[in-house]
């Protein structure tokens, strides 16, 4: 065993012994036990020095790429200066990046309290909602996934996330996702939101019908409610857009933001609004706070970000890479119909719908083999996920659909991939 | 291949470690399950009880809608119960096919994991 072996080994055992054995032993099962070490592009390294091409990037992460040395550039820069900084404080960088965040936003969405993470952006949204609507109900999707804390995980489509933790915060109805008339059924005078991801990440990048989200606007217009859209996945470009609302032209009155914003280097995310519902912290300025939430430093990194995708038109190589990957994956569906039923697809944000829900696991321990990282999806195991970093190149995208032909030939030998198996 | 009493032996065993183990009894308690085993290659099916945790029946045939079926060669079923083999790497590898939620697949895992962690 090379010395490089040998660390990988003591790493994944002292992660087993100290983190989580069953983490360990499912990684180590589906091919993934990676021990990353170099970052770069598209690509990671795992310590012993094998290649992978990541489309898992922590769940879309890593929009401007891995180890960006832009992004990096600015952290140092801002290391010779600055800490954390003191969150009660009024901060320059929180007013840039809150500045910055309104110019890219779709429509009149201006203000920003800012948190480390999704989960967190979204607790503050639904709170804004509640707070400045004085209302209690929130609406959610089916198979939705919005963070696993307090008020997020509520509103998580799926039981199994939620069940250990009841009685969570009342007030939450769930309604099928793209469904238009169940929201409407489930409104009352006590709703003051409804909040849905554009396009669902977690619950296998499910992308709405059209004339959706412009309906449940109009809806939520109607009863004074208000409509959160969570970005969090499908922001930054992620889908051929800056956000993924704009596909569909739709205006919410808070959006959340978090992954790529901390460009993979810094946790930070940002829950933007409108200006009226800054009327609710006018007099409170002081209820919604976060000690490392939208730390100097972090803002300085989102910054970098924000400016990297734009100089480096992420969202129109996300629209140009997504178009190439939609060829190598028509062939497939062509080609393997025992195996896939559908290609789902926004720009880089790409599911492939599996025939069965052991297929998933399966192709995901074949892709690695091959030097991918595909993983499915948390809400719909019959879904697999595609979210390569949007800096990925044409023979990147080959290496990928060459890997996945290769995989779907080997598992179109193998039995139980039918429907009914 | 292994015959029906093979594998009824087998589950005997698998039972006895599974109930005597109390960190999983204590792990597993909120986990009440009807699960059916089909050895593919005999023919045969059994059925397994499960009740917070605890194995409190097995035994052939298929009885009532199953929360969980198990799929495999008779000497997997054997090798599972006994220890012998990874379930989760057999899933993995197509050898052995289950229908459930990704929930109970990870706890059906993590019964291996817990009573032959070196498996």
């Amino acid at each position: 065993m090379s010395d490089l072996e040998g660390i990988k080994k003591q790493a994944l055992k002292d992660f087993a012994e100290f983190v989580s054995p069953m983490k360990a032993r499912t990684m180590k099962s589906a091919g993934l036990d990676i021990i990353e070490d170099r970052r770069e592009g598209a690509s990671v390294w795992d310590i012993t020095g094998r290649k992978y091409i990541d489309c898992q990037t922590g769940s879309g992460i890593m929009n401007a790429g891995r180890h960006n040395r832009e992004i990096i550039d600015a952290l140092k820069d801002a290391l010779d200066t600055y800490d954390i900084g003191v969150f009660l404080l009024c901060s320059r960088q929180k007013a840039d990046l809150a500045k910055k965040l309104a110019e890219i936003a779709p429509g009149d969405l201006k203000c920003s309290i800012f948190g480390t993470g999704g989960g967190e952006a979204n607790d503050a949204a639904i709170k804004l909602a509640r707070g400045y609507t004085m209302k209690p109900e929130i609406i959610y999707a089916e198979k939705a996934y919005h963070g696993h804390t307090g008020f997020a995980l509520s509103a998580i489509g799926r039981d199994a996330y939620k069940e250990p933790f009841e009685p969570l915060v009342p007030g939450f109805k769930m309604v099928p996702f793209g469904d238009a008339e169940a929201v409407r059924s489930a409104m009352t005078k006590n709703t003051a939101a409804v909040i849905l991801e554009p396009i669902q990440g977690e619950g296998g990048i499910n992308i709405p019908p059209d004339g959706y989200l412009q309906e449940v606007r109009a809806i939520c217009d109607e009863h004074e409610a208000l409509l959160i859209l969570d970005e969090i996945q499908t922001g930054l470009a992620r889908t051929g857009k800056m956000f993924a609302s704009e596909h569909w032209g739709v205006v919410p009155d808070i959006m959340t933001v978090a992954k790529s914003l901390g460009g993979g280097i810094y946790p930070i995310s940002a829950t933007v609004f409108k200006e009226e519902l800054m009327d609710f912290f006018i007099p409170h300025p002081f209820i919604h706070l976060s000690t490392f939430g939208g730390s100097d430093l972090g803002c300085i990194v989102a910054l970098a970000t924000i400016a990297y995708i734009e100089k480096h038109d992420l969202a129109g190589n996300a629209e140009r890479m997504g178009r190439r990957f939609r060829v190598g994956f028509d062939r497939l569906l062509a080609d393997y119909p025992d195996l896939l039923l559908e290609v789902r697809q926004k720009g880089l944000m790409m599911g492939l719908q599996y025939t069965n829900q052991s297929i998933g696991p399966r192709l995901t321990k074949k892709l690695a083999e091959r030097g991918v990282i595909a993983v499915y999806t948390g809400n719909d195991p019959t879904i697999c996920r595609f979210m390569p970093s949007l800096v990925i190149t044409a023979e990147e995208v080959d290496f990928v659909l060459n890997a996945l032909e290769e995989s779907m030939r080997e598992l179109s030998k193998e039995g139980g991939i039918g429907k009914n198996d | 291949m292994a015959t029906k009493d093979e594998i009824l032996e087998a589950l005997a065993d698998y039972q006895v470690q599974c109930n005597n183990n109390q960190r999983l009894r204590r792990m597993q308690r909120d986990w009440s399950k009807l699960i059916h085993f089909n050895s593919e290659d005999t023919g045969d099916w059994f059925t397994m009880d499960v009740v917070k945790g605890e194995i409190t029946a097995f035994e052939p045939g298929a009885r009532g809608v199953p929360d969980i079926i198990v799929t495999t060669l008779s000497e997997n079923l054997c090798d599972m119960f006994w220890g012998d083999l990874n379930p989760s790497q057999k899933y993995l590898d197509g050898e052995i096919k289950v229908k459930a939620s990704q929930e109970d697949v990870m706890r059906l895992d993590a019964i291996t994991m817990i009573i032959w962690p070196d498996v």
